[in-house]
């Protein structure tokens, strides 16, 4: 709960802090830029222009020129018809001053122009020009028609006119509740990124932040803005600063100008003024305090609270005051005084006026980036020739800066090359530098080839060529000679250089040659595929087999010997038909079997078998029933 | 010991010879002929091999086959078992086993290949 609460907290004033300073000013070239685009608009392609051409002008400053031309192109272009018309050049008119447009019954028809069915902008260009004409208000008459057209639109537009309407009403109108419109405004306006507040167009704005303040101005109460918003405000005026019409670049003016010059509200913005690179020979930052307008905001003293290194982020310095100088809006301070390293800073700034100013928006922590950077020196290179089995040192060469080694280091596949240096900053200190390569090229075929170089924890940084791998993989195994070079590089460093240190000598393995084929190859004859057979599995001797063929067949005769010492004989064996039929057809069926095994199929065996077998089955049947009537 | 299993031998070989019909013998002689077939081939088929399988497997086969045949024959042949085997005379039996084996040698001598 409790650390929920300070994040909640710390978001706050992060987004606080992140967006009460304006991103940027008007800058005094856009404002050259406008005042060249309001003189350049002559001639006038309409009355508006003309009033928007001749407004701008005035707001910044700058004279009109040719005035008379310019009154007598508001005589000849008003119509006297249409309000808006009238609105537009008695408003350019007044303005050039010495300038006055023929406009016989003004009163008359501007007034009649304010009634309740007319629309807020009608009322306002009316208005408007009674007010330059110089002529009467009637306060009350404006009033309600203004209530009346606020009923039908209550847009932005329509609202914010009607904020000026109100600023021009007589002192003993009450315009309380239109002061209050200011809020119901402003809520209605989109915020953009956390960086701008807008409304539609860049007109709707700069009208609403115009007559907000004019009221406010008017009544002596302060509009209900919040800083946040003013800023936001500003910040999109002034991001439309690019703009190239007259229209846009009065809007711009305009807005901005009251942003800067009102009794409220006025943004503080810091921005650089100077280079933000940060050297020794130019060791100072110049910071410019301005409103959006880019100018000064009387005497200010502004402190430098604290110097954060980007990198690191930690703060290097704090509290360093700075100084004014003759523009009164720039302010500088020497950053070399504090001895920082080479690196990206984050300048946070306050500015306290030397009156208090309760205007003032944004006056604690606005910040700059700079960077300090320094001149870096490279010595001496150490290249160094190393065995890779025994890590012997082979060959050690130093080479001073600029000058460069052609001979005697050479290196073959059973080496490496290594290449050894370290970087000092001015005070000798030595740094690490974001670039940092090794190019080696072929001097024949002009190959190149870019490695990096790794700095170790002692800021040497060391380069190792492993000839042997290397020429696989980069250099085509194509042994020769190789120059060498160094890349340093980084944004802090002022004086990036290349240093061509070396020219060696390296040996690759020969590539063993793929065998190449002999052309046409591919449509010979290939060999005649043959059928192979399956081995036949190892037999044993023909000694064994057919001693066991023998073993086989000994069973028999011992059959005969046991048959004739039992007594079996065949003695009763009488020739009778059947007897001889019975035994030659068993004998004939073994017979078939044999051929069975040797010669036969199944089928011719089946169809002898049946016959031969019918014929011992007749004489078998008779002879064995005669052999068992005789038992009995 | 031995000479109690010796004399058992004895008797048991004198009862033999004495008491069983001569058809057995012959019968038992024919076993005895083929059990030793059977066990020749058996011991080849251990000593070098069972290549080639077929020839091995049908020629123990019908060694296997003729020794169930003729134990059948000599069950129904023997006297002492005629109550079991009522009307089935010796030649019918011989007929029976002479036919079995006919058809067993078909299946051995397709099987040798």
């Amino acid at each position: 709960m409790a650390r929920g609460l300070v994040f909640l907290l710390v978001l706050v004033f992060t987004v606080v802090g992140q967006s009460l300073s304006p991103i940027s000013t008007l800058s005094l070239d856009s404002q050259a830029r406008f005042k060249a685009i309001f003189e350049q608009a002559k001639p006038y392609a309409d009355l508006s222009t003309a009033h928007y051409a001749i407004l701008g002008l005035k707001l910044l400053n700058a004279p009109i020129p040719q005035p008379q031309e310019a009154c007598t192109f508001l005589k000849e272009h008003l119509d006297a018809n249409s309000i808006q018309s009238i609105y537009h050049a008695t408003t350019a008119a007044k303005t050039l001053g010495n300038c006055k447009v023929p406009l016989s019954n003004g009163q008359q028809v501007l007034n009649s122009a304010v009634t309740d069915s007319s629309d807020v902008a009608t009322v306002f260009y009316a208005v408007s020009a009674l007010a330059a004409l110089g002529l009467t208000i009637n306060s009350a008459e404006v009033a309600k028609a203004l209530d009346a057209g606020l009923k039908k639109d209550d847009s932005v537009l329509s609202s914010s006119l009607a904020l000026h309407v109100a600023s021009m009403l007589s002192n003993e109108t009450n315009v309380d509740k239109y002061h209050d419109l200011i809020e119901d405004i402003v809520a209605q306006a989109d915020e953009v990124g956390e960086k701008y507040l807008q409304f539609d167009s860049l007109q709707q704005t700069t009208i609403f932040i115009e007559g907000a303040y004019k009221l406010s101005g008017v009544v002596n109460k302060a509009p209900v803005i919040s800083e946040e918003q003013v800023v936001l405000l500003g910040n999109y005026i002034v991001s439309r600063q690019s703009t190239q019409s007259v229209r846009n670049a009065y809007f711009v003016l305009s807005g901005t100008k009251a942003l800067s010059d009102n009794k409220f509200q006025i943004p503080v913005a810091f921005a650089l003024a100077g280079p933000v690179a940060v050297t020794s020979a130019q060791p100072s930052i110049s910071v410019r305090v301005s409103n959006l307008f880019s100018a000064s905001l009387g005497k200010l003293i502004v402190v430098a609270t604290s110097v954060q290194s980007q990198s690191e982020g930690d703060t290097a310095a704090s509290n360093l005051p700075l100084s004014g100088t003759s523009d009164p809006s720039i302010y500088q301070v020497n950053l070399m005084e504090s001895k920082l390293s080479p690196d990206f800073y984050r300048v946070v700034l306050d500015a306290t006026p030397s009156q208090a100013d309760t205007r003032l928006i944004g006056l604690a922590d606005g910040a700059v980036t700079v960077k300090v950077t320094t001149q870096v020196t490279l010595d001496t290179a150490e290249i160094n020739v190393i065995d890779k089995d025994q890590s012997i040192t082979a060959k050690t060469m130093r080479v001073k800066y600029p000058e460069k080694v052609t001979k005697g280091i050479e290196a073959d596949h059973h080496q490496n090359l290594v290449v050894k240096f370290s970087l000092k900053d001015k005070s000798g200190q030595p740094i690490e530098a974001h670039q940092t390569f090794v190019r080696i090229t072929n001097v024949k075929t002009k190959q190149e080839v870019i490695f990096t170089a790794e700095a170790d924890s002692g800021k040497v940084y060391k380069f190792t060529l492993d000839v042997a791998e290397s020429g696989k993989e980069y250099f085509k195994d194509l042994s020769g000679r190789y120059s060498i070079d160094l890349i340093i590089g980084d944004a802090v460093i002022q004086n990036p250089f290349f240093w061509n240190l070396a020219e060696v000598s390296l040996q690759f393995p020969e590539s063993e040659a793929r065998p190449s084929l002999p052309a046409g190859s591919q449509y010979k004859q290939l060999p005649k595929i043959e059928h192979m057979f399956r081995v036949a599995e190892k037999r044993p001797p023909s000694v064994v087999s057919n001693a066991f063929t023998v073993l086989v067949l000994a069973p028999l005769v011992l059959l005969f010997l046991l048959w004739a010492k039992l007594g079996a004989n065949i003695n009763n064996f009488s020739p009778s038909p059947s007897a001889l039929g019975f035994h030659l057809g068993l004998g004939g069926i073994f017979a078939l079997y044999y051929c069975y095994w040797t010669c036969l199929n199944m089928f011719s065996t089946l169809q002898y078998l049946t016959i031969l077998g019918g014929i011992t089955f007749l004489f078998g049947n008779r002879l064995l029933s005669g052999i068992a009537q005789q038992k009995k | 010991m031995s000479v109690n299993l010796f004399t058992v031998i004895n008797k048991f070989y004198d009862e033999y010879t004495t008491r069983t019909p001569q058809k057995l013998k012959i019968i038992d002689a024919y076993l005895t002929y083929i059990l030793l077939t059977g066990i020749v081939q058996f011991v080849y088929c251990a000593l070098v091999g069972t290549f080639p399988f077929n020839s091995f497997l049908s020629g123990f086969i019908s060694s296997v086959g003729s020794f169930v045949l003729a134990v059948c024959l000599r069950l129904q042949v023997n006297p002492a078992n005629k109550s079991s085997f009522q009307g089935i005379s010796s030649e019918r039996a011989f007929a029976d086993f002479i036919f079995a084996s006919v058809i067993l040698h078909l299946v051995v001598m397709n099987f040798i290949g």
